[in-house]
């Protein structure tokens, strides 16, 4: 055992399947033999309807170029500053765009052109705005599948004509992508698809409940990055996904239940707010160095569909807890008609998916909920000057945090996929402090 | 000092003679597609939220890289310039907006608000319907706070009263189409910015009698004609500059310029649904620019029928609307020879710096300068 090795800890066992089904995905992305698109592939689970169609998304690509090749995402972001892009603009959305500008990618292999678009505003503006330059490049077909938003309670009223509209644009998508690229939509799929989500969230709501009930956590947040894309952005075969998800489910329920750490110092538990700087992961490695242990943030377990306290204290998922939640329609909901499985999809709240961002912009206070769940001792949040939905309300989750007693720290880069402005060496140096400052001396090295 | 720039400068000293006077309640709105007409229809005065030129010495405890507009009108707030409002309403658009909205409602909980939601797809034939339920929804709730019931008649007469003003503002812009215009772009911003601070029955006196005035006055001479398009701004400092270089803005694409008043209200029996249309259909800034990218045309359009030289695109530093339309708008600009100078502005316009840049741009306007009107000529 190391210094301070408090719990038993061995290598996650899911390991080995999820580099197999994520290089599964690489293949079948990197094949081209389908009409590739650009959308939220998160939330486009009507595209694994399309067998010959496959919808990509600029910000996974972007986040793995800032952390493969520094070099090709300087000058990416560059060749999209050179044609107006500004300064600020999400490096995700900069590193991915100005490979089409440069007409490869980070590895030399041609730009996966897209041939229709399919943006997804609201939440985060450059969110919004992604995408539909691909149109302003060349040519394309473009439909929006828009989402709404509101504060205060669920409102049936309000969410009645929303989801009309969010509805229309969804069928425009489907319908038009039907006719245009001669491609019928499997209904089927559709639903497999939804299905399986549904079950994986279920399984990934159980994954987060064990992370936040069980000390020491059976998984931190830097096991949980390298799962939680598969079935989402990294859409795979159901039955894989869904066997997947329930090995880890079953491996984490067992380390929880065997008391098996994910760091075996465990003695200072932390959250974050919001992605992390994908170009710079070792910050978990060093702090666990210090038995500090990240149980993520909001944005991480939004896998879960988000979470919250039950009225006897236990942890639940959001959806759970009416009037406030964003319960699904029941599992055995008839669909009969295309309208009623997009209808289906998106539940009878009007905001849905957006639980962790009506979380985070409409009640900043829910960070202080999370880590509570969570049992935190701490936060570290990032500031990022290019991220403007990586950074608002930032400021205010930080000081509602001190004023319920978390030890939190700032601190300031470009965006998690722009490392221009993170100085790593004071960033490491604000580390050592915070931690010598809990009196944590680091314990091994 | 222009009678307009003293308005704006003013205007929180004017808000509160309002509000002693008429007894009526001031409803503070941050973004540009804020319905204006129901809340004045309820007896209430609107007022669009400015910033102002000032250190930002308060709103970093709130905010992390947010565009100077928002800061600043958070820092407003902070320091109890906005005390007289009794209430806040945004509207779905701008992030950093939102954030100075939820911050201020954090450090000021009493204020009365309302966050209206307006479709980012604006063209979407289920896009009105939503707008048409949000608005009855604010309605409702302007209802219950002011105790007055919102008839029919009182949003025709605050229909027609925000219509007259739109017209009389046209009347006064489309002026400056003239070779000689008589009026500046500096009087021509502060004129706009005083009228989104001010009662519209009161301001469109005003307008009428400059309107007679403008009658009378001696034209300017013709000089370089420039295009503003960019992120908002809330005073003229940039078309002061350019005057004092012997240019002259003669037509802008902001929110807080022309796009605040292009189009007008089209009356219809159901009034709701009249405002839907009308703020759905109006020139679009970035956000709302989204499927069929009309704001790139309207720019081009906008620099044709005025005749314009050159264009300057000023943006502020971290607004990512602007930040990301930019590559659509540059590239229509290259494509048809257009020249322009890009520049990013923050808390405060760094004054050498700008000059210096606009200096070199005019220069390379003048040795070329084409107004597009048709014929050349060599501008002094």
């Amino acid at each position: 055992m190391s210094q301070g090795q408090r719990w038993k800890t061995r290598p996650l066992e899911f390991w080995a399947k999820a580099k197999e089904l994520r290089a599964d995905w690489q293949k079948s992305i990197e094949k081209q033999d389908k009409v590739v698109g650009q959308g939220n592939t998160g939330f486009a689970d009507w595209s694994a309807a399309f067998p010959a169609i496959t919808v990509i998304e600029d910000n996974p690509a972007g986040a793995m170029i800032s952390h493969k090749n520094p070099p090709f995402a300087r000058k990416s972001r560059l060749a999209c500053e050179i044609r107006g892009w500004g300064r600020e603009i999400c490096g995700y959305h900069n590193n991915c765009w100005g490979g089409q500008f440069l007409g490869c990618q980070d590895d030399g292999t041609p730009f996966p052109y897209r041939r229709f678009v399919v943006p997804f505003p609201c939440v985060c503006d450059s969110h919004g705005k992604r995408g539909q330059q691909c149109r302003d490049f060349e040519a394309m077909p473009q439909w929006m599948a828009d989402q709404c938003i509101y504060f205060g309670p669920r409102d049936a009223r309000r969410d009645e004509p929303m989801l009309e509209h969010k509805t229309w644009c969804q069928l425009k998508v489907v319908n038009d992508i039907e006719r245009i690229f001669g491609q019928p939509l499997d209904e089927e799929e559709y639903i497999r698809q939804l299905d399986t989500v549904s079950v994986v969230r279920a399984y990934a709501q159980e994954i987060s409940v064990l992370m936040a009930q069980t000390i020491p956590t059976p998984l931190s947040v830097k096991d949980l990055y390298s799962v939680y894309t598969i079935g989402g952005l990294t859409k795979v075969n159901p039955d894989d996904t869904i066997a997947f998800w329930k090995l880890v489910r079953d491996e984490v329920k067992w380390r929880a239940d065997n008391q098996i750490a994910a760091v075996g110092n465990e003695r200072f538990r932390w959250i974050e707010a919001h992605p992390p700087s994908w170009h710079m992961l070792k910050y978990y490695r060093y702090l666990e160095k210090f038995g500090a242990v990240c149980l993520g943030s909001q944005y991480s377990h939004m896998m879960s569909g988000g979470l919250q306290r039950r009225e006897d204290g236990t942890i639940s998922g959001n959806w759970e807890l009416e009037p406030k939640g964003t319960a699904p329609y029941p599992a055995d909901t008839p669909l009969a008609t295309r309208e009623d499985i997009v209808r289906y999809s998106f539940g009878p709240d009007a905001r849905y998916p957006y639980t962790f961002k009506i979380d985070e912009y409409l009640y900043p206070d829910k960070i202080v909920e999370f880590a509570g769940m969570m049992q935190a001792d701490g936060a570290l949040l990032g500031l990022w000057r290019c991220g403007v939905g990586c950074t608002m309300t930032r400021k205010e989750q930080a000081m509602r945090l001190r004023d319920a007693g978390y030890q939190v720290l700032l601190y300031e880069g470009s965006q998690p996929g722009d490392r221009t402005d993170l100085d790593e060496k004071q960033f490491f140096d604000r580390l050592d402090g915070w931690m010598e400052s809990l009196g944590l001396e680091r314990l091994e090295d | 000092m222009d009678q307009f720039k003293q308005l704006v400068e003013n205007r929180h000293a004017y808000a509160q003679s309002w509000k002693a006077r008429t007894g009526g309640k001031v409803l503070g709105w941050y973004e540009p597609y804020f319905p204006e007409e129901l809340a004045y229809a309820a007896g209430i005065l609107p007022v669009r939220l400015l910033a102002r030129h000032e250190p930002d010495d308060r709103s970093e405890k709130w905010m992390y890289a947010a565009c100077y507009p928002a800061r600043d009108i958070l820092n407003q707030f902070l320091k109890g310039r906005y005390d007289y409002l009794d209430g806040m309403v945004t509207v779905e658009g701008c992030q950093w907006m939102y954030h100075a909205f939820e911050s201020t409602l954090r450090s000021r909980p009493e204020f009365w608000n309302h966050y209206l939601f307006l479709p980012d797809y604006t063209d979407a034939p289920t896009s009105k319907t939503v707008l048409r339920s949000e608005l009855q929804v604010f309605q409702e709730k302007l209802e219950a706070w002011t105790g007055r019931t919102v008839t029919d008649a009182d949003l025709d007469w605050a229909i027609e009263v925000y219509n007259k003003n739109r017209l009389l503002l046209r009347q006064i812009y489309e002026l400056r189409r003239a070779q000689e215009p008589v009026i500046l772009g500096s009087e021509m911003m502060h004129l706009i910015l005083a009228d989104q601070v001010m009662d519209k029955a009161e301001m469109n006196e005003i307008l009428e009698r400059f309107l007679e005035e403008l009658e009378q006055r001696t034209p300017h001479r013709d000089c370089i004609r420039l295009m503003l398009i960019g992120s908002e701004t809330s005073d003229a400092a940039l078309e002061e500059m350019a005057e004092s270089l012997g240019a002259n803005v003669v037509v802008d694409e902001l929110d807080t310029g022309s796009s605040y008043f292009w189009n007008n209200v089209l009356p219809q029996k159901d009034r709701l649904m009249a405002l839907a249309l009308r703020y759905l259909g109006r020139p679009h800034n970035p956000i709302k620019d989204n499927n069929w990218r009309r704001r790139p045309q309207h720019i081009f359009e906008l620099y044709e029928d005025f005749s314009a030289d050159g264009v300057i695109i000023a943006k502020q530093i971290y607004c990512h609307l602007h930040g990301t339309d930019n590559y659509a708008v540059w590239k229509l600009l290259r494509e048809r020879n257009i020249p322009y100078l890009f520049f990013e502005r923050d808390t405060t316009l760094p004054e050498e710096e700008t000059r210096l840049r606009l200096e070199s741009f005019l220069t390379v306007v003048r040795q070329g300068a084409t107004h597009v009107c048709g014929w050349h000529k060599t501008l002094a």
